[in-house]
């Protein structure tokens, strides 16, 4: 059906020709009336087929013969030159078609080893292209913590070369700013740790290492590390001597205690006291971290363990205990949000800050499966 | 001690070496920069600086490559500088033949105490009797094998006392885990990194006033632990 087409646009054409040709024929000299014929053939040999483009420049050279050269409507030549004429027209129009035809081979063969990738991507085990995606986050996850580390190495490190000068030792105006300059580096260092973490933990790049830890140990090590942004406050933690050791990541863990420090310290006087604590209940190790602040509202019981959740007071980027419940829940743990019994006021001794209103607390829970089993 | 005091900081951030220039000179040391891992392994062949700054983060090759290039021939101490959250590689430096780390951003004070210990460090001579470590109301005795508290004797087992005596002799050094396994138990295959933890624990309870909050024997987590240095 589309060859018949073809075959027939091939000798309508010379025909169309010869008809233009009739009517430029007093106006033009003959060697120009090739141009019409050969015009027609290219659009032929366009096509991509030999078969037709051949005939319709064998028809063109016929037409051409029959009608124009002299002595017209004879296939008779008078002038030898136009024997040349011809080879040319057909020469052309076989080269024309040729090309063409390569040219559309060529295309199809690349639509198709284009289907054939497409095919094979699709084919590729989703495990190898999620080992790509990961190993592409990992890299720009680190390039990124280093582009941040490093100007902020370099402000909280020239701030601190500063401070230890001699000649600054008795200027306390320029002390206090440098120290400003040094505590603010720090603390945005640790926010851009929290958020690299977070896109760690999401994207499944932690690698969770249980091994039997005291959690006197961890919590120790995560007061350390607060103990700049706590100040002076008092921390009371309560840790029974019989406490099992708990299978944990302790770096994870000391992440979860910072936070939840950090978080109880933002959010509460700057003298209100934390409370730690600890206590076995079945089969899991029962964490409380408790402050003396106003307390949490009804509705933010759920969502503070929200990514970017926070509530107007606050000033943090709300991912401290989003990454809290993580880790957590990596663990095999839950972690939730209380508001402190109004009765439990009254006992308090060690808070002397206390606000009335209670305060938050926040709980998580850790097994102790595998102690158990061993 | 000698009175020069050479660090070779190889490190490629210029803001990080302009900083690092200037309190390392305030308090008096010469500082030779390398920006790239190449440099800085001829530096530290041809000047033979007294410690050595690294960091593992090179634009030319893997910090820890330059690292075990200088491990073949020096004993110069090797600081490697990392970040917080990479645990893992803070414990392949030091695997790899590190001294100790820094972690970024660090302070001044960090930074200078790290230098003194590892020059300490680096000076003595296993033949030396090791000083009385007297710190924060904790005293120890390696000769006299003796412990104090608040001028009290207190009494170790002998697990408790070795793994102290190991983290005295690298006072202001961190000590990984598995090296305390090694130093401590020795050969015993029964030792697993819960025991190092319980041991220092139970130590914890006898030479530190409150536990939770100790004030000589530090956890480096994820790494191991760190006797706070005596004061110079």
């Amino acid at each position: 059906m589309k060859k018949l087409r073809d075959y027939s646009f091939a000798v309508a054409v010379p025909a169309l020709a010869t008809a233009v040709s009739f009517v430029l024929y007093p106006y033009l000299e003959l060697t120009n009336l090739v141009m019409v014929y050969l015009l027609g053939t290219l659009a032929v040999a366009a096509r991509g087929h030999r078969g037709p483009a051949a005939l319709s420049a064998a028809a063109s050279v016929l037409c051409f013969d029959f009608f124009f050269v002299p002595p017209r409507y004879t296939f008779r030549v008078s002038d030898v030159e136009y024997l040349w004429t011809f080879a040319g027209m057909f020469l052309a129009a076989m080269i024309i078609s040729h090309l063409t035809v390569r040219l559309r081979e060529e295309a199809e063969a690349a639509r198709q080893g284009e289907e054939r990738s497409v095919w094979l991507l699709e084919k590729a085990k989703k495990a190898e292209v999620d080992a790509e995606t990961e190993r592409l986050r990992s890299s720009l996850l680190s390039s990124v913590s280093h582009d941040f580390r490093t100007p902020l190495t370099a402000i909280v490190g020239s701030a601190g070369t500063l401070l230890d000068r001699q000649e600054l030792q008795h200027n306390p105006a320029v002390r206090e700013l440098l120290e400003n300059i040094q505590e603010e580096g720090e603390r945005l260092s640790h926010l851009v740790q929290n958020l690299l973490e977070t896109t760690r933990l999401e994207s499944g790049a932690v690698q969770i290492r249980k091994e039997l830890t005291p959690l006197e140990e961890v919590v120790g090590s995560a007061l350390e590390r607060v103990q700049k942004s706590l100040r002076d406050r008092a921390v009371k933690v309560d840790i029974p001597e019989d406490l099992p050791l708990i299978p944990m990541d302790a770096t994870l863990m000391e992440q979860v205690f910072i936070n939840l420090l950090e978080n109880g310290a933002r959010h509460t006087p700057a003298e209100a006291g934390l409370e730690i604590s600890a206590a076995v209940q079945g089969g899991s190790v029962l964490m409380t971290m408790a402050d003396h602040g106003a307390g949490l509202k009804p509705e933010a019981m759920e969502r503070v363990f929200d990514k970017f959740y926070h509530d107007q007071s606050s000033h943090g980027a709300g991912l401290g205990l989003a990454i809290c419940r993580a880790i957590v829940n990596a663990h095999g743990g839950r972690i939730w949000a209380e508001n402190r019994p109004p009765h439990e006021q009254a006992g308090e001794r060690l808070s002397s800050g206390a606000r009335p209103g209670g305060g938050a607390i926040f709980r998580f829970t850790l097994p102790l499966g595998d102690v158990l089993e061993r | 001690m000698s009175a020069e005091k050479t660090v070779l900081v190889i490190e490629d951030e210029t803001a990080i070496l302009t900083f690092l220039r200037s309190s390392l000179e305030q308090n008096g040391w010469t500082m030779l920069e390398a920006r790239n891992g190449r440099v800085g392994l001829e530096l530290a062949a041809s000047k033979k600086p007294s410690v050595i700054l690294l960091d593992l983060g090179l634009p030319d090759q893997d910090g820890l490559l330059v690292l075990k290039a200088l491990r073949q021939w020096t004993s110069a101490p090797v600081i490697i500088i990392s970040a917080r959250g990479q645990e893992h590689d803070k414990v392949r430096g030091l695997n790899a033949g590190a001294d100790d780390y820094l972690t970024k951003p660090f302070g001044i004070p960090e930074l200078m105490a790290r230098l003194r210990v590892a020059l300490r460090h680096a000076a003595q001579k296993p033949e030396d009797v090791p000083p009385v470590y007297d710190r924060e109301g904790l005293k120890v005795d390696l000769v006299a094998r003796r412990v104090w508290l608040k001028k009290k004797e207190i009494h170790l087992s002998p697990l408790q006392y070795n793994l102290l005596a190991v983290l005295v002799r690298n006072a202001g050094r961190v000590v990984r885990q598995d090296q305390l396994m090694k130093d401590v138990w020795g050969e015993s295959r029964d030792v697993t990194p819960e025991l190092v933890r319980i041991t220092v624990h139970q130590l914890r309870h006898k030479i530190e006033p409150d536990p939770v909050r100790p004030r000589s024997l530090k956890t480096e987590p994820g790494v191991g632990y760190r006797l706070e240095a005596l004061d110079e």
